[in-house]
């Protein structure tokens, strides 16, 4: 435990946080604003050409109840991103500013300081999930009643999405770390996450999107392989229609942050520090 | 020979494999507690990855090297048993002196006011709440040993503490790893500033190319190899002073700037064999050999770069 807050006081004693914090709070507005919009854009006329599956699918997320689970999650992308990059750094540093030998000169098990890290990113991603949660909870019921839907807050689903949410948090933190013991160097670890976060996921929606389309409609399927996805799946309020049940998102994350998480420490454990 | 213990320090056939180079190459020596031991050799001889390989940070290829018996990572409080100083610039840029020890008290489980207490021992308080990326070199290797003894250990291992200290801070590091091992501590210091070793070790490694060349105390080490002292003797009269010592069995060897450089004899029996001879001096001084000679000879192309 006096690890993980070892852990925690290098953050805090450092101007990133309060840097990714600057960079957070316009992101989050932004958000917010974006699925306001989309909620009150309504359902497509009959002939707009859009698929059974896809029409039963957007009816599905302009339910009252799938309206709040989105409103409520506001910020997860962004979020996630933010607390992506610092569980990332949390290792890189160590490297970039040569601070890892302090640190396994102080505990040379390495698998402890690991397993610190891991604790850190977890604590800082249920940070970022109550800061986001709790504005969420400040803003979205104005927007609701804005919306004639009632703040839907007496609904068990909003608040299931919204415990789902923090499990997102936290396992995009335990993914953060696993990268950043795989990809060592600080600026080549921010710039491939952020890169591969942003643009990837949609360039992964659109591949898949051409490959259901033209090669065979099961691959759609896949697409929950992809993290991203796959912790968007897992937030959705209720089973949407043409999309796996929310575990599977669950499972898929998981899965990414042990793999991670053991590839990352026997890494670690097998180097040497120079 | 009973089983050492874990202040002191056991390099046992020690060896280390790069993919083309054998930085460490079988080496053993032992440092014992109570005494500065200065762990010399040229740039590039294996003594930073000798040192990393103690502390656990680089995994040798063969052999062991322990504090008594036990490895650095078996060390179950090794803060409190092992403090070292290994490169100047290890700290954030932008943390504070004062951070960067709190931080290893509390992944130590030390209490914060040891953070305070080193920084005045080392004489960093007027600078504790300055970020480290404002520090000197100087100031960062006082940080360096602030955060070595926060846990107050029993061994101290420095790694080049010298580099970029200016002459009185360098005066201030001798006294202080004296005194330290003058508590009995274990002190391994390595160096390449062989004026200042001689100041300061009382037992010395001597490495090249990763192998041990010599260990020993230092009087000793410098005793054998520069054949004992020698006296620089100015005369006037050369050519009496050399009959009148040549009865002594005194090897003389006349020096570029006119004085007489005599083996074999002390001083004393110098001064009385003129005296007897009625040959006046100029000068009579013993020189004791110099760690640098020495040093030279004991690595004459062996060091270089490999």
């Amino acid at each position: 435990m006096s690890l993980v807050n070892a852990e925690l006081f290098k953050v805090r004693t450092t101007s990133l946080w309060w840097i990714m914090g600057i960079i957070l709070l316009p992101l989050y507005a932004a958000s917010l604003l974006v699925n306001w919009a989309n909620s009150s854009a309504g359902a497509p006329p009959p002939d707009a050409g859009v698929s059974d599956t896809q029409s039963q699918a957007i009816e599905a997320a302009l339910e009252p109840i799938n309206v709040a689970t989105n409103l409520y999650t506001s910020g997860q992308f962004f979020g996630i991103l933010i607390v992506l990059l610092l569980s990332a750094i949390i290792v890189t540093s160590e490297f970039f500013h040569l601070t890892a030998t302090t640190t396994f000169l102080t505990t040379p098990r390495r698998e402890s300081v690991i397993l610190a890290k891991f604790g850190a990113a977890i604590v800082i991603g249920l940070a970022v999930w109550l800061i986001t949660t709790v504005l969420n909870l400040i803003f979205v019921p104005p927007i609701m009643s804005n919306l004639d839907l009632g703040s839907q807050l007496g609904e068990p689903a909003v608040w299931r999405a919204i415990g789902l949410n923090a499990l997102a948090f936290v396992l995009w933190g335990v993914l953060g770390v696993g990268a950043g013991v795989l990809i060592r160097s600080q600026i080549a670890a921010t710039l491939i996450l952020a890169i591969t976060y942003v643009i990837g996921s949609a360039a992964v929606t659109l591949i898949f999107f051409l490959l259901s389309e033209y090669v065979a409609e099961w691959i759609s399927n896949l697409q929950v392989l992809v993290p991203t996805s796959a912790s968007q799946l897992m937030i959705s309020g209720t089973d949407l229609p043409g999309s796996p049940p929310r575990w599977v998102g669950a499972v898929v994350l998981v899965g990414y942050a042990i793999v991670t998480g053991f590839l990352g420490t026997w890494l670690t454990k097998r180097r040497d520090i120079s | 020979m009973s089983a050492p213990g874990t202040d002191e320090i056991v390099v046992d056939h020690l060896t280390k494999q790069y993919k083309k180079l054998r930085a460490v190459d079988d080496l053993s020596f032992r440092v014992r507690s109570g005494r500065v031991t200065g762990f010399l050799g040229p740039n590039g001889a294996g003594k930073t990855t000798t040192l990393r390989m103690l502390l656990g940070l680089v995994t040798p290829t063969a052999g062991t090297a322990t504090f008594g018996n036990q490895k650095y990572v078996d060390l179950p409080d090794p803060v409190r048993e092992v403090g070292a100083v290994l490169e100047a610039s290890s700290a954030h840029r932008g943390r504070t002196g004062r951070n960067h020890l709190r931080m290893i008290c509390r992944a130590a489980g030390l209490p914060d006011t040891r953070a305070d207490e080193t920084l005045e021992m080392v004489g960093l308080t007027p600078a504790a709440n300055r970020k480290f990326k404002g520090y000197s070199l100087g100031m960062k290797q006082r940080l360096g040993i602030a955060a070595a003894m926060l846990g107050d250990p029993k061994v101290l291992i420095l790694d080049e503490p010298a580099n970029g200290l200016d002459p009185e801070g360098i005066r201030w590091m001798r006294d202080l790893l004296k005194a330290l091992a003058g508590q009995g501590r274990t002190v391994l210091v390595s160096s390449h500033l062989l004026g200042e070793m001689q100041l300061l070790a009382d037992d010395v490694v001597i490495v090249a190319a990763g192998k041990l060349i010599r260990q020993g105390p230092v009087a000793e080490v410098l005793g054998d190899m520069s054949g004992g002292v020698q006296v620089r003797v100015r005369t006037p009269q050369v050519p009496e002073l050399t009959a009148a010592l040549s009865e002594l069995d005194a090897t003389v060897t006349p020096s570029e700037d006119g004085s007489l450089v005599v083996h074999g004899v002390e001083a004393a029996a110098i001064g009385h064999a003129a005296f007897t001879a009625r040959v006046e001096l100029h000068e009579l001084a013993t020189e004791r050999g110099d760690l640098e000679q020495v040093f030279l000879q004991l690595t004459a192309g062996k060091a270089g770069i490999r």
